[in-house]
């Protein structure tokens, strides 16, 4: 498993050079912007539950007859299944977020995922489905973008207490581990 | 290889569970620690050719005798190798600074080394003056800052010992 400062070190070796100029300005960069960093892998954990309840229930809302008798999610032993596997996808993406290198999602996570879907015949498009609304409500949470949506009283709603705006460059960091995870999948 | 966030994230997985608070605070901390290796590191690549010559000519002064026929300098394709390695170790220590651990110079420099440097008959006493003499030259604030200096000697002593 790679983070982004290991990662610049494998690169810097598969050429032989010391780490110097750019890749040093990057990883102050990294730096400089840690607390950023630390409040968008907050803003993921501090929801994980309601991001992926969230984005489960939203898939089957599309799509009911998953929830029908021969339906993926039914009966709750495999809903149940579906809501444990949204919340390892997103805990590794947390990860990679946190050390700011895919490497531990790719391994970890992705790899020979899609093949066991398939073998448990697990619905792909479904799955990909749940990782994009994973992807929207995330980011709205980093982004402190996230609204009550058409539900007026909605009880989970939370904004994190972090200024609007502030983790802008963390959004598509996030973003870009969240398509990792649907195009694996497709 | 352990760096910055990989030691917190190993351990986060091994237990299932999300990034906890104590997790966020201790990459936190090692990013504020992170500030003064990635300096030295900077200062050590902007000089890195200079650096390697200097411990090398100094390794040679030293031991004058390594250029007779016979022993490990004894021509000048050999004495190029000698100030490759020396490089290689520089570089080795410019990214245990960046990653903040002595996992680049264990995997890739010290690891067999001392079995390489036996079958080769290599002294391992000229590398160390090499790496003495660097380490007693660089200096604070001409070279770099204390902080920074402090964690780049404490990479050449490392390598120091696993040379003795």
């Amino acid at each position: 498993m790679l983070d982004a400062f290991s990662r610049a070190v494998i690169s810097a070796d598969a050429k032989t050079a010391a780490i110097g100029g750019g890749e040093i300005a990057a990883l102050k960069g990294f730096i400089a912007e840690g607390n950023k960093r630390l409040d968008a892998v907050n803003a993921i954990t501090s929801n994980a539950s309601c991001i992926v309840s969230d984005a489960v229930t939203g898939m089957i809302c599309e799509n009911t007859g998953l929830i029908q008798a021969g339906g993926n999610c039914y009966p709750n032993r495999r809903m149940a299944a579906c809501l444990r596997d949204g919340e390892i996808v997103l805990r590794y993406i947390s990860y990679a977020l946190l050390a700011g290198d895919a490497s531990v999602l790719d391994d970890r996570c992705l790899n020979g995922l899609k093949e066991t879907y398939v073998a448990l015949g697990v619905p792909l498009q479904s799955a990909a489905r749940a990782v994009s609304i994973m992807k929207a409500s995330s980011t709205a949470h980093i982004n402190e973008t996230n609204t009550t949506g058409t539900n007026p009283v909605e009880t989970r709603f939370r904004k994190m207490e972090t200024v609007q705006g502030d983790c802008s460059a963390l959004v598509a960091e996030a973003a870009s581990y969240f398509d990792r995870v649907i195009s694996a999948l497709s | 290889m352990k760096s910055v966030a990989t030691t917190v994230v190993t351990a986060a997985d091994a237990a299932g569970r999300f990034p906890s608070q104590n997790d966020l605070e201790a990459v936190q901390g090692n990013i504020q620690r992170a500030a003064a290796r990635l300096e030295a590191a900077e200062k050590l690549a902007a000089g890195l050719d200079k650096v390697t010559k200097e411990a090398g000519d100094a390794c040679f002064n030293k031991y004058p005798y390594l250029r007779q026929p016979g022993e490990a300098g004894e021509n000048q394709t050999k004495v190029d190798k000698c100030y490759r390695d020396l490089g290689h170790y520089l570089r080795l220590i410019n990214y245990c600074l960046v990653v903040g651990g002595t996992g680049p110079l264990d995997e890739w420099g010290i690891a067999g080394a001392r079995e390489v440097y036996r079958t080769l008959r290599l002294p391992t006493a000229a590398y160390v003056e090499a790496l003495t003499y660097t380490r007693d030259r660089a200096c604070s604030p001409r070279d770099m800052s204390p902080q920074a200096l402090n964690e780049f000697k404490a990479y050449l002593d490392y390598a120091i010992n696993a040379l003795s």
